[in-house]
């Protein structure tokens, strides 16, 4: 039915070279009709970002044509031309303004409207900001700050906004607004994604959405049809209501390679019968109550459960970020104590590798020195302690070779690579100093299917090497691929062990 | 989701502005240790001059700090003001004294393109921009301090009691005020501080306000500076007094304007000088050693500066 109607946004045959060399968009067509989501889906690089900014007006196209509702116009040249023309963009992250409030950040750029004779028609634009609220089912006050509010209703005010900014500026004119979401879940846990769904699904009557993302069962669940863009290329476009498409085809689709993630053979039995770590009954007022576990070595232990389970704080206990009130928490025999700090905890063989973007990484230092800093041993001399450059330099290329980290040399810096390779960094600098225990928390968070399969691989490397993990994440698929047991947690206590593939089960039902 | 708390207005002012308690808390410390001097009209003109300094350099600069970055050429802009005013009276007579903005004016879109366009940052810039400016006034007055008459009917007192200088600050600290809150400029300067590159996003030309922030900083210094110039003598110093640049700092930081900018402004500045000036005159009703009180003054500024880092987040509205 909806291929009769004309599309309200198509462009055609859309071409974009970067400084002559990389072809950054080759021919792509997309088409967006009314009222529905269409996914647009690709590893980092692909050309998603572009296509979005040339949309947008931020970059214009080499080649290629403009079709609003059926007819053909110049692409926009900046944003206000774009938001015009009634296509406006939330980005991924650093949208919000946390210090305005939720009506100032409403209208923000867009204030020549309420201009009155004594300044800013306050009155006028909080009115206007609740209305559009309700429409949109936005809980919260127009007056609170914007660092106020949680997570995903922040991000429903900055899709309410760039709706808002399509009727203020489209003003008179009959635009159907055409909403660009850049990876908006990306800091969104589990619900706070549900919610932020519920909410967008509902505004499909009003607009459609163009979703940019790389989380392959969250485009399955929500879209109504997907392009696959690969090395600037369109490869692939399925309509999910009609097509049989399976998570699988999606992978490939993007990757160009079988998945590791849907083999399950390449988990393989590595769980020994030592102890290495066991936690007895421990507790910490306010997060997690009487947590008891044992862990293997070889063995994967995942922790499962929602934001405020308690799971990152049993995690960061066990890492020595947080102390702990009760129990006892044995590491390879010996009794650790709260209030011992990381590195002590290191020493005794517990290593914590989170994937949060900026954490652990040393923006400014090069690869090869993220590395050393916790290879310092085997970097610095026997009997002269001073860092040998040959080692750091050999090691560095060693962990980049294994990761296939992107990057000019060993000595780039980090803060130039992508977002994935910066991750394999992070984990890559582990690789070396194998420590007994590696706690992972979130360790492919934000990053395309590409790299995490490159540091999947490593982390199942590492586990047969005997190395133990425990992980906490958001993704009930990473579980499935690397645990061999998980603990499910709600509300700070363990709710029941089960094994891994039992919890897709869980997860998903 | 959200729940939506109505506070008595009074406490909620005091719990977004701490430093009112302070304030307050001082007032009555201060009035029953020295019951007989602490609350006299001498002893409050004087803490009303204290004020009418503090507040009048430390104006202009607050809007900087909103947008996360720091001005601290006023005093500079005061001090080599004074001395073409000195030099230029006998060729423009009293017209001279519109150097004070105009050089107030010219030193901060100066500084808000440098700082902007050359991505210079903002202390260190301005920082040295005050030294030339301390070198250029021992340059130009010959190495004496230089007295100018004329200028006498700008605090000339009008109501008593009451500082005239005072009387001039209202309109500026009036017109400060207003700028960052009821208008998009103001708006555009917090949600700089705020997320600079959020701002960037919503379309805001950053860049351009940067310059502006620099340039409204400039000259409401160079407005405040014309009653200053006679308030505080008619005459400037040729060395650089480095409590002229540090107390305006405490006046800002003390009012809950934090360095990192986004939030505060103005409005805390004007609580934040009054604090001052009032910590200040007990201290020095008291018999402690002056150079005890510039330590005390030291460490309020480091103390203002923890809090204002560390936020009110401890604190539960219930």
């Amino acid at each position: 039915m909806r291929r009769n109607d004309t599309p309200v946004l198509e462009v055609r045959n859309v071409s974009k070279t970067f400084d002559t060399v990389v072809r950054a968009l080759d021919e792509v067509s997309i088409a967006v009709y009314r009222g529905e989501i269409v996914g647009v889906v690709g590893e980092n690089g692909a050309g998603k970002s572009t296509l979005m900014k040339i949309l947008v007006g931020v970059y214009a196209p080499d080649r290629g044509i403009l079709l609003l509702g059926g007819k053909e116009v110049p692409f926009p040249r900046n944003p206000k031309e774009a938001a015009q023309r009634g296509i406006s963009i939330v980005y991924q992250e650093r949208g919000v303004i946390p210090h305005l409030r939720v009506y100032q950040f409403l209208f923000l750029g867009h204030e020549e409207q309420y201009r009155g004779p004594w300044g800013l028609q306050s009155e006028r634009m909080k009115r206007e900001a609740r209305d559009i609220l309700d429409e949109f089912h936005v809980v919260c006050d127009v007056e609170s700050f914007m660092y106020e509010l949680p997570l995903a209703t922040q991000k429903m005010v900055e899709i309410a906004r760039a709706v808002l900014g399509v009727r203020l500026e489209s003003r008179g004119k009959d635009v159907a607004p055409v909403i660009i979401l850049d990876e908006p879940t990306a800091p969104l846990t589990l619900e706070e994604r549900r919610e932020l769904f519920q909410n967008i699904l509902r505004m499909k009557e009003t607009c459609s959405f163009i979703f940019v993302s790389h989380i392959i069962p969250e485009v399955m669940e929500f879209v109504d049809r997907v392009y696959v863009l690969r090395d600037g290329k369109l490869v692939a476009h399925y309509d999910l209501a009609q097509d049989a498409v399976t998570e699988e085809d999606l992978f490939r689709a993007i990757v160009g390679r079988e998945s590791l993630a849907y083999t399950f053979e390449a988990r393989k039995k590595t769980v020994s019968s030592e102890v290495i770590l066991r936690v007895e009954g421990l507790t910490k007022r306010g997060c997690y109550y009487d947590v008891s576990f044992e862990l293997c070595r070889g063995e994967c232990l995942g922790l499962f459960g929602p934001a405020g389970s308690g799971k990152s704080e049993v995690l960061r206990t066990i890492a020595g970020i947080l102390g702990f009130d009760g129990g006892k928490l044995v590491i390879k025999g010996q009794e650790a104590f709260s209030g011992e700090p990381p590195h002590v905890r290191l020493e005794r063989g517990v290593g914590y590798c989170s994937g949060e973007a900026g954490k652990e990484l040393f923006f400014h230092w090069s690869i090869a020195k993220n590395i050393s800093i916790v290879n310092l041993k085997k970097v610095l001399g026997k009997f002269f302690p001073v860092i040998r450059f040959g080692v750091e330099r050999s090691i560095a290329e060693g962990v980049m070779g294994k990761l296939e980290i992107k990057a000019p040399g060993v000595h780039a810096e980090c803060y130039s690579l992508s977002g994935g390779n910066k991750q394999k960094v992070s984990v890559g600098k582990w690789l070396e100093r194998s420590p007994d225990i590696l706690l992972l928390e979130d360790p492919t968070i934000g990053i395309d299917v590409g790299a995490r399969e490159d540091i999947y691989e490593v982390l199942l490397e590492m586990k047969q090497k005997g190395i133990s993990f425990i992980l906490v994440s958001d993704d009930p698929k990473e579980y499935a691929l690397l645990c061999d047991r998980v603990l499910v947690m709600r509300g700070g206590r363990v709710q029941r062990t089960v094994s891994a593939e039992e919890l897709q089960e869980v997860a998903v039902g | 989701m959200v729940k939506t708390r109505r506070v008595w207005y009074p406490f909620f002012l005091l719990v977004r502005h701490p430093v009112a308690i302070v304030l307050v808390g001082l007032v009555v410390l201060f009035s029953l240790l020295y019951p007989q001097r602490f609350l006299t009209t001498l002893n409050l003109t004087t803490i009303l001059k204290q004020f009418v300094t503090l507040v009048l350099f430390a104006l202009g600069p607050s809007m900087v700090v909103v947008t996360g970055s720091l001005d601290l050429s006023y005093v500079g802009i005061w001090m080599l003001g004074g001395v073409l005013v000195w030099l230029l009276t006998p060729v423009l007579g009293l017209f001279a004294i519109c150097v004070f903005p105009l050089l107030g004016l010219g030193t901060g879109f100066l500084v808000g393109v440098v700082h902007a366009r050359g991505k210079v940052p903002s202390f260190i810039l301005t920082l040295c921009l005050l030294v030339v400016y301390w070198g250029l006034t021992a340059a130009l007055s010959g190495g004496y301090s230089r007295t100018v008459k004329g200028y006498e009917f700008i605090t000339a007192s009008l109501v008593p009691y009451i500082p005239t200088a005072f009387l001039w600050s209202l309109p500026l600290i009036g017109a400060a005020i207003y700028l960052m809150v009821r208008t998009r400029v103001g708006l555009y300067l917090y949600a700089i501080g705020s997320n600079e590159e959020g701002a960037k996003l919503a379309g805001i030309p950053v860049e351009k306000y940067k310059i502006l922030a620099f340039t409204l900083s400039g000259l409401f210094t160079g407005l405040g500076t014309i009653v200053l110039f006679q308030h505080l003598g008619g005459s400037v110093p040729v060395e650089l007094n480095l409590k002229n640049v540090v107390w305006p700092l405490v006046a800002i930081v003390l009012g809950g304007t934090p360095l990192v900018g986004g939030s505060g402004g103005p409005q805390r500045t004007l609580l934040g000088a009054l604090t001052f000036s009032v910590f200040y005159r007990g201290l020095y009703l008291s018999l402690l050693h002056p150079e005890i009180l510039q330590l005390l003054v030291g460490i309020l500024l480091i103390v203002s500066i923890v809090v204002g880092a560390r936020g009110l987040r401890g604190v539960e509205i219930t």
